[in-house]
């Protein structure tokens, strides 16, 4: 099998212009690797016939920039146009979309070739992708480990070296956490900075689209195409474009970062706050400070997370009735068994407990006792970080509190798996920026990952640290290793 | 029966006469073929967002306005959660915790007295699509889907179906001369609610409540909420309790009828919406939106009683939008607008019945009127003359000296000619002075028949009469 998918993108741009690979090439190499490694269940649906039609439809055409021709995947909770968008739910196995995400427009822009949709938690709701109406998929450093949700399948898809590029959502951890288990770079943008137009919405105030790839510079060129002001999004920024990749290479020196007390607690293993430390010491060897910090109500997080976001996600999940699309119970007697039927049917256990604990919340006077003051808190939150960001560039700390488990861990305890979410969630009640790069792995040789948080819309300072550490440590995170001389 | 106090609350309903929908830009119309005006926002489909039709703001800050409310500058939007087939994503876009406006009122007359009915608050929010029952079907039709309203909610501050009445026509007025909407309940785009409770006194709380649903016409409110509070004063005075209700009026019965018992207080698990960021009002904003406020109906009476028009030409111009705003072009020159307003709900009002047509469709300028106008006043046209230049004056360019001199038109306005003739009338109708002068008014009359017939209708019929009774009496 040829390896051209394990080359950087600069390369594949240049055997592309010089003509001596074409987008067809990529694609069948693609669906080769898909297919070899089919038991990693990373994918849902495939757009093979298309692909290739638009692949040779590409060869004619002049390459334009950097990313033409990638193949590229897609979570199953962004809407392509005449191609299967499940969110990995009984409720949509057959909804076919008339209309593309604003992202996937963007991505059809720069003709990127669209291989397929990955497998992620029913809704985006779970942290495991196990909550998955296909199944779960697979972590590729160790097949019998999860790859971790709920963008599990865009992880595994990037990790595992079936495709250099995926898109993710995060929306409390969903993009970042993976891509710690997995070993991959996940970027979850500030709010407002990807258009979420024709992204299924789960919790619409914390929602962010991000790309996820094999290293940084790719990350934030990959960011560079995705980003801009979307009339249809009213929450999107106006922001102008930037180029993200532009402080990559700078060095760290002066340069001062905080690491919140709590995300070095003990919530944390010690093998991974043990690797963290060394990335620290790292830092500072290179002339950058390190302080520990306190931001407040860090530790209530998860708690204001699962009442805003379930108290949204009841809501944004209304819609799936079964009168315009979607799962339609057969035969309804009247409009309450039409109601009942296609969302009892339609819906895995997950997403019903999260609608029922979500409209509980908004319930009566419970919305002013929960929902309005999670809101409340939810600000201190982020008045809290924008605080410490008057004195530091950045925040740091491990991006998950243990490396992946096993596939067949219990999932009886809906509250446990927030708690893999516990460090990534508070970034999203801020809304800042964060992303998950790999720096160590732990003695079963699973990967563990720094998690750098950045101020508001201030996503190339992030990859500068991200790549200056990427660099430093120089890690082979090719799970089947990779091979210098083919 | 005992006596006893009605407490009424009207919600109003108005659609809003935007181009586009209030969160998509789907196209705002009645009557298209079902589903014809709808995209992918409007049916709720998976991934869509709203965003905010600013026309909607604007006629919102006007409808504020013309209903003396307080404007809220931060106002959010809240979704309002229920299931419902009309409701494409079982959720509802309006606004709970801020109202763009609050604490108005809109005054009445009532009974010579003047009342003001307190409004408690407006909104903005988006209507549902539109269901038919077919027997085993529901169809649904999403081109309302999306439309933008304002609901209208007054205070429990009405006493009687009679003020319900007046309150409604003073709001429809008042929303039709503000170009908010154009407040047709046979077609949907005004819907009212009333809610109807009695107590004993005053100190006493309020009574069960009962909301009588979709009336459909402005007099049958004012029946439905009498025929209510009869039902309820024969329950109390039979010592029997009713539970809150919604109830619908039956113009075939005409009485309200049972819709269904409201079992619990409705949870409709407000929030705010996390899709549509706040939004922020400027004074600078809502000076434009305001800007654009025609003259109110209440403006109108007051200007038209300054110039000195009657009570009933005005209330008969101000029905007649046209007419009204035809007349206001002309508030800075002397016009006396009692003629004036004469001769638009006289001949010229007849014509536009007649022949379907409005104002602006005639070649009737504001030049030529007051031309006319002046004509009157200084006798050059009686209304004789008027009754057969109209046609002319209203579809020919010509200006009105031209048609008076094209249709050869002269009166007599020489006293010595008129009275040279009077004479001559008086003299071959002996008969007629006699009665006259035995007191029988009649012979008036009909002498100044005489007096017309003579010059064939062109004598000035002020003068003539003036010179005829001078005439006649000079012979007592």
């Amino acid at each position: 099998m040829n390896k051209y998918l394990d080359k950087t993108i600069i390369e594949l741009n240049q055997l592309l212009k010089e003509k001596k690979i074409t987008p067809l090439d990529l694609v069948l190499e693609a669906f080769a690797r898909i297919e070899k490694e089919h038991e990693l269940n990373a994918f849902i649906t495939l757009n093979k016939e298309e692909a290739l039609k638009e692949a040779k439809k590409l060869e004619t055409m002049e390459v334009d920039n950097l990313l033409f021709g990638l193949p590229i995947a897609i979570k199953d909770n962004i809407l392509t146009k005449n191609l299967r968008t499940t969110c990995a739910s009984h409720m949509l196995d057959n909804f076919i979309p008339i209309y593309d995400a604003t992202v996937v427009e963007k991505i059809k822009e720069k003709h990127m070739i669209i291989i397929g949709k990955t497998n992620m938690d029913e809704f985006a709701m779970g942290s495991s992708s196990r909550t998955s109406y296909f199944g779960a998929p697979r972590n590729p450093w160790n097949k019998q480990k999860i790859a971790g949700g709920s963008s599990g399948g865009s992880a595994t898809t990037v990790a595992a070296r079936l495709l250099p590029l995926a898109l993710g959502s995060d929306t409390g951890g969903s993009i970042r956490q993976p891509a710690s288990y997995c070993g991959i770079v996940g970027m979850k943008p500030t709010y407002g900075r990807i258009s979420r137009y024709g992204l299924v919405a789960f919790a619409s105030s914390l929602d962010q689209i991000g790309p996820m790839t094999r290293n940084v510079y790719e990350n934030a060129l990959f960011l560079n195409s995705l980003v801009g002001k979307d009339e249809k999004d009213l929450t999107s920024s106006k922001k102008e474009r930037e180029d993200f990749t532009r402080k990559i290479g700078q060095e760290i020196k002066g340069m001062k970062f905080a690491i919140p007390n709590y995300f070095m607690s003990d919530i944390v293993t010690e093998e991974i706050r043990d690797r963290i430390k060394e990335v620290i010491q790292l830092l500072e060897k290179k002339g950058a400070t390190v302080d520990y910090i306190d931001i407040a109500y860090l530790e209530n997080a998860v708690t204001l997370y699962q009442i805003i976001a379930m108290g949204e996600a009841s809501s944004n999940l209304a819609r799936f009735d079964g009168i315009r699309y979607g799962h339609s119970k057969e035969n309804p007697k009247d409009i309450d068994d039409l109601y009942y039927g296609s969302r009892e049917e339609g819906f895995g256990e997950e997403v019903k407990r999260r609608i029922m604990v979500g409209s509980y919340i908004l319930s009566g006077d419970n919305a002013k006792k929960y929902y309005d003051k999670a809101l409340s808190i939810r600000s201190d939150i982020r008045t809290s970080f924008l605080k410490a960001f008057e004195k530091y560039d950045l925040i740091i700390g491990p991006t998950t509190t243990t490396t992946a488990y096993d596939l067949t861990d219990p999932m009886d305890d809906p509250l446990k798996t927030f708690l893999d979410d516990v460090l990534v969630i508070p970034v999203n009640m801020a809304g800042l920026p964060g992303l998950n790069v790999p720096v160590a792995f732990s003695k079963d040789h699973m990967p563990i990952g720094l998690h750098i948080i950045g101020k508001p819309f201030d996503e190339a300072t992030i990859y500068q640290l991200a790549s200056f550490i990427e660099k430093e440590l120089n890690l082979d995170l090719n799970p089947k290793g990779s091979d210098e001389n083919e | 029966m005992s006596n006893y106090i009605p407490t009424i609350g009207i919600e109003v309903h108005v659609e809003l006469k935007t181009r586009s929908k209030i969160f998509s830009n789907s196209k705002n119309g009645y009557g298209m073929g079902a589903n014809t005006l709808t995209n992918v926002i409007d049916l709720g489909y998976p991934g869509t967002l709203p965003t905010v039709n600013e026309e909607v703001i604007n006629i919102a800050i006007k409808a504020a306005t013309v209903l003396h409310c307080k404007i809220r500058k931060m106002m959010n939007f809240d979704r309002k959660n229920y299931f419902y087939p009309d409701n494409s994503k079982n959720y509802q876009i309006t606004q709970n915790r801020t109202p763009i406006g609050y604490d108005g009122y809109i005054e009445i007359d009532i009974d010579g007295k003047k009342k003001k009915i307190e409004i408690e608050e407006m909104h903005i929010e988006e209507d549902t699509c539109k269901s038919a029952h077919r027997k085993d079907v529901t169809l649904l039709d999403f081109n309302r889907a999306g439309v933008p309203l304002i609901e209208i909610v007054t205070k429990p501050c009405i006493s009687s179906g009679e003020e319900a009445k007046l309150y409604l026509e003073k709001l429809r007025e008042t929303l039709l001369y503000a170009d908010i909407s154009d407040c047709k309940i046979e077609e949907g785009s005004m819907r009212c609610d009333a809610n109807v409770s009695i107590r004993k006194e005053e100190k006493d709380p309020f009574g069960t409540k009962a909301e009588i649903k979709n009336i459909g016409s402005i007099s049958n409110v004012k029946l439905s909420i009498e025929k209510e509070i009869i039902r309820q004063q024969k329950l109390y005075d039979n010592h029997e309790t009713f539970k809150p209700q919604t109830r619908r009026f039956d113009s075939k019965l005409n009485d309200t009828v049972l819709m269904r018992v409201k079992e619990t207080g409705n949870d409709y698990r407000y929030f705010p919406e996390p899709d549509i960021p706040y939004l922020y009002l400027t004074d600078e904003q809502i000076f434009q939106a305001r800007k654009t406020i025609p003259m109110t109906p209440d403006e109108r009476r007051e200007l038209y009683d300054k110039r000195n028009m009657s009570e009933v030409n005005r209330e008969k111009i101000i029905a007649h939008r046209e007419l009204s705003d035809f007349l206001n072009k002309l508030v800075e020159t002397n016009l006396d607008f009692q003629i004036a307003s004469n001769l638009l709900l006289g001949d010229i009002s007849s014509y536009l019945n007649k022949k379907n047509k409005t104002l602006k469709e005639t070649k009737l300028t504001q030049e030529k009127f007051t031309d006319l106008v002046e004509k009157v006043i200084d006798r050059t046209l009686t209304s004789k003359n008027i009754k057969d230049l109209l046609t002319d004056i209203l579809e020919k360019d010509q200006s009105i000296s031209e048609l008076i001199k094209e249709k050869n038109i002269s009166n007599i306005t020489d006293d010595s000619i008129l009275k040279e003739i009077i004479h001559k009338v008086l003299e071959n109708n002996e008969e007629s002075i006699k009665d006259y002068l035995s007191g029988h008014d009649r012979a008036l009359k009909y002498l100044m028949g005489q007096v017309m017939k003579e010059t064939k209708g062109s004598a000035d019929p002020l003068l003539a009469s003036n010179l005829l009774k001078e005439e006649l009496e000079s012979k007592k």
